[in-house]
């Protein structure tokens, strides 16, 4: 549980708050972060944050107030002050067309069960050290890049709605080592993640490296024609594919404002392959799991698409309280994101062994973006690991290719998934430490895949 | 204001000197005793954002045995155990350098940069503020318009830079930054935008008078309201070769991600491989390279009293400076700071880098400087005005304002997407038209740059939300564009 002097501060603003009929939240976060990155084989950076942050919120009728605090709590006193400071923004705050809906915790909730204390207290020489092993087993003639990020989380919610309480303690890695090679200019990259200390290894990352060195030394990388393609996406695209559909397609927000692609669809309405099933499951053990929202929602697993028809889209308080709708547990920064292997083969080469011609494999998209979310258009390029294969074989190194296609026509042309699901880490830092990772399969075959450049280069 | 009381600077004084006797050949710290925010947001006429934020903290960087230790607390009761964190980050990582860093020597200086401000924004009430947002919100409302958002943020530090080499650095920034966005359908169903953001002349100052300057923001809501309305009916731009002509809200983010980010001496020297991309260009391209036609000139520029790219001296302490990157269509320059210049330098086995750009940035008392953007120009031509490159265009479309950007890792090639286009067919600016995209490959694209519009056709966009690093920053620049014009561009999407 949150230390007891902290929690007692929030607790007594909360109660004197709630005894002269204010309404408020009190959302605590805490981060001990740690990240080491690599830069030209060396470390370039090695930073550690420790960072506290109070927000509070206010609503009054229809007027609504947030105030974010990053320092130290010294206590019930500086609570005050900070809820004074929401308050009297609220005050001074115009109505709205609809009540703004408070955060009220649903049931308690204490989970610490993604806490691993050999990840919180990481010493960063074990970076160093996993690090200088891999540059010694794959090659020292390589650059090496990467970055290493762990650390631990404390998030705690109360608020006026009533005394329950909600909160969450957990650690997590996110971890990436990409090779270049000096004159050619391809690059390889191996990632790891999870919540425990001993999830990332030297090894790992060794023999993913070097299970491609072979072919990127052997054989020139090569430049495709724009045109349509089978395409092996692996787990890195496939997350990045799926957070771009879950956001501009099921988002509450989006659909209601008819914004989405699925603006002109109705839940039970089948919009993608009778292959693709889509949850958001606190549960699942590939995901940082969070089994309460800050709206105080528990969250459950939660269907999104089933067998390609829509089954729920994502409501958070806000959106909820616009229109009228029942917040789903989606105030969270740490979805869950799962999509449901196949039956596929494991080996992705074996599943593509009958296509005639080319078949793309992208690992990895770099920098994706959608022109028009209201069909669903996204584009980015393949980056690390891309490869051509034929006849079921790796032939040589992709140079790097735009892919610009529509997410529910590339989801409806997905012909095999893989059966084994793996778990990709998108997490970020901007602003507060916030664990992301989904759940996807290992890979998936897409076809008639639109590849609309290709550079002369990797 | 003085931005620090004796006490505070004393104890970080006390710190660095301690870190000098522990070994670091450098170390330097970050106070921020002050960083407030604010985002107000109506949206569909109510107030969806009314949000404050205050931070308040330390950051303290260590140079040990050629490696960077970093270390930030928002406890500042723990100042020694964050100055011991970051020496002993240091520790561990010199034990894994192939060439170590280097900041090289620079006499101290004693100096202070004010953001020249009339009206401090944190200063003007709430209700004066949605007076001004409400105001704009009113003129956005048409009975088709389907969304409207109205946003306003501000922003306000007060830092001190202080180093082992005896610089004291006072800063005090102020950034005040404005958006409005309309929706809505189009013939086939499809949402359809069109927004303006807060501009500037590159002159004047930068406080809540900014935004409260009509001319720079709510004269431009019943233009966008025209625009959007035409765009509802307009046709879908047709996947062709044209010319491309871009107005500044596009110009703008054009130059951010292919001359500002491929620029940056970190990406160059393979610092941000592994998360935002390298660079197309090379160190021995510098003084060499031909990155676009002889009408580009694109300069780093620290000297826009009200743009967020301007700062007095970057985190490293060193001056902003005013240089030319691309002179005449030759690359001459990057965006650099202190120790990456001596790397570059080092690896070159030349000079190829003067001296440090200024451009060593922190967004947070919570993260460590890198290399960023200022102000990334391009300077007006003698192509005249909009009209007159409009009038010299045969085939063409006009845009503005991205709706989509997506870029090569090496930045090497790009595709974007806008909110509007208008053909243009001999010489004449014809029908809007909807969903315009174009894509290009970097050096060719700006070496098809045929026309650069003149100093009427300039003008500062503000950018609050550029991301990079690890851990991620957001970074407040400018981009000071002319009106610009490429040949032979691929435009629109196949059916």
């Amino acid at each position: 549980m949150l230390d007891e002097r902290t929690a007692e501060a929030l607790r007594a603003v909360r109660d004197e708050a709630s005894r002269s009929g204010k309404r408020a939240s009190f959302a605590l976060h805490r981060e001990d972060s740690h990240l080491m990155r690599i830069g030209n084989s060396s470390v370039s950076l090695s930073t550690s944050e420790k960072l506290t942050r109070l927000d509070v919120r206010v609503v009054e009728g229809r007027r609504e107030g947030t105030h974010t605090h990053v320092g130290e709590l010294s206590g019930p006193e500086q609570v005050r002050e900070l809820l004074g400071v929401a308050v009297e923004k609220t005050a001074a705050a115009r109505e709205k067309s609809f009540e703004p809906l408070l955060e009220e915790v649903e049931e308690p909730v204490d989970e610490q069960d993604q806490f691993d204390a050999g990840l919180a207290g990481l010493d960063p020489a074990h970076k160093t050290t996993v690090y200088g092993r891999v540059f010694e087993t794959v090659g020292r003639d390589y650059v090496y890049s990467g970055a290493w990020s762990s650390g631990s989380i404390e998030l705690f919610l109360i608020s006026t709605s009533n005394d329950l309480e909600v909160y969450h303690r957990g650690t997590d890695q996110q971890f990436s080592v990409v090779l270049k090679h000096p004159g050619k200019e391809w690059e390889l990259r191996s990632e790891g993640t999870g919540w425990r200390a001993a999830d990332v290894t030297a090894e790992q990352a060794s023999a993913e490296l070097g299970g491609l060195t072979g072919l990127y030394e052997s054989r020139p990388g090569r430049r495709i024609e724009p045109g349509s393609y089978t395409v092996i996406f692996g787990p890195s695209a496939i997350a990045d594919l799926l957070q771009m559909a879950a956001f501009s397609g099921f988002h509450g927000r989006l659909y209601e404002e008819k914004r989405s692609w699925t603006a002109s669809s109705t839940i039970g309405e089948v919009i993608l392959g009778d292959n693709i099933t889509i949850t958001d499951d606190p549960e699942d053990d590939l995901t940082f799991r969070h089994r309460f929202d800050m709206g105080g929602r528990r969250r459950r697993c939660y269907p999104v698409v089933e067998r390609g028809a829509i089954s729920g889209f994502f409501y958070d308080l806000s959106t909820s309280a616009k229109f009228g709708r029942r917040p789903t547990g989606h105030d969270t920064r740490s979805p869950s994101l799962v999509m449901a292997c196949g039956d596929g083969p494991g080996d992705p080469l074996v599943a593509v062994s009958s296509r005639k011609g080319p078949v793309l494999h992208v690992p990895a998209l770099h920098y994706t973006n959608m022109p028009n979310v209201s069909e669903g258009t996204f584009t980015g390029s393949s980056r690390f690991n891309a490869t051509l294969v034929e006849d079921g074989r790796t032939v040589c190194p992709l140079f790097s290719s735009r892919v610009t296609d529509d997410l529910p026509r590339l989801f409806r042309s997905v012909s095999v998934i893989a059966p084994e699901a793996v778990s990709v880490n998108l997490s970020n830092t901007y602003e507060r430490r916030a664990p992301v990772a989904f759940s996807v399969p290992s890979y998936i075959v897409a076809e008639e895949v639109r590849i609309t450049d290709c550079a002369e280069s990797f | 204001m003085p931005v620090c009381d004796d006490a505070a600077a004393e104890r970080i004084s006390e710190n660095l000197d301690r870190m000098r006797s522990r070994g670091a050949g450098y170390a330097d710290a970050r106070l921020f005793l002050e960083d407030l925010s604010e985002n107000l947001l109506l949206y569909d006429g109510n107030l969806e954002l009314n949000d404050t934020s205050d931070e308040k903290g330390l950051g303290v960087r260590v140079l040990y045995g050629g490696a960077w230790g970093f270390s930030a607390t928002s406890d500042l009761e723990a100042i020694e155990e964050c100055f011991d964190k970051a020496l002993s980050n240091a520790r561990t990582a010199s034990k894994l350098v192939r060439l170590p860093i280097e900041m090289g020597d620079r006499p101290p200086h004693d100096s202070r940069y004010d953001s020249p401000v009339e009206r401090d924004p944190f200063g003007v009430g709430l209700l004066e503020k949605l007076e001004l947002l409400s105001a704009v919100d009113e003129m956005l409302e048409r009975d088709w318009i389907e969304r409207r958002l109205v946003r306003a943020s501000c922003q306000k530090r007060r830092v001190l830079f202080r180093s082992t080499e005896g610089t004291t650095v006072e800063k005090n920034l102020t950034n005040v930054f404005g958006t409005m966005v309309v929706m809505a359908q189009d013939c086939d169903g499809q949402m359809q935008r069109r927004s303006h953001s807060l501009y500037t002349t590159g002159r004047g100052t930068r406080g809540w008078e900014l935004i409260a300057d009509r001319a720079l923001f709510a004269d431009h809501a019943p233009r966008i309201v025209e625009e959007l309305s035409e765009l509802r009916g307009a046709p879908v731009l047709k996947r062709d070769r044209r010319s491309v002509i871009l107005l500044p809200g596009q110009g703008a983010l054009q130059v951010h991600e292919t001359i500002g980010h491929p620029l940056e001496l970190d990406r160059i020297l393979g610092y941000e491989i592994s998360y935002a991309g390298g660079s197309h260009v090379a160190l021995d391209d510098i003084g060499s390279l031909r990155y676009g036609s002889d009408r580009l000139n694109a300069s780093s520029y620290g000297a826009h009293p009200n743009s967020p790219g301007t700062f007095g001296f970057d985190d490293d302490g060193t001056p902003e400076r005013d240089y030319l990157l691309i002179d005449r269509g030759i690359l001459v320059d990057v965006l650099s700071s202190r120790a990456m210049v001596r790397e570059a330098n080092r690896r070159a086995g030349r000079e190829v880098i003067r001296e440090s750009g200024g451009a060593a940035r922190a967004s947070a008392f919570y993260r460590a400087p890198i290399e960023r953007m200022t102000n990334i120009n391009v300077l007006p031509g003698d192509d005249g005005s909009l009209e007159d490159i409009t009038g010299s265009t045969d085939n063409g479309v006009i845009m503005d304002n991205p709706t989509s950007w997506s870029i090569g890792s090496n930045r090497e090639h790009f595709h974007f997407g806008c909110e509007i286009a208008w053909e243009v067919k001999g010489g004449r600016r014809r029908r809007v038209m909807r969903n315009p995209t174009y894509q290009g490959h970097t050096l060719e694209f700006y070496g098809s740059l045929d026309a650069v519009g003149d100093a009427g056709t300039w003008r500062l966009e503000q950018v609050d939300n550029c991301g990079k690093g690890e851990p991620n920053q957001v970074m407040q620049i400018g981009h000071g564009v002319p009106v610009m014009r490429f040949a032979d561009v691929i435009t629109g999407e196949k059916e």
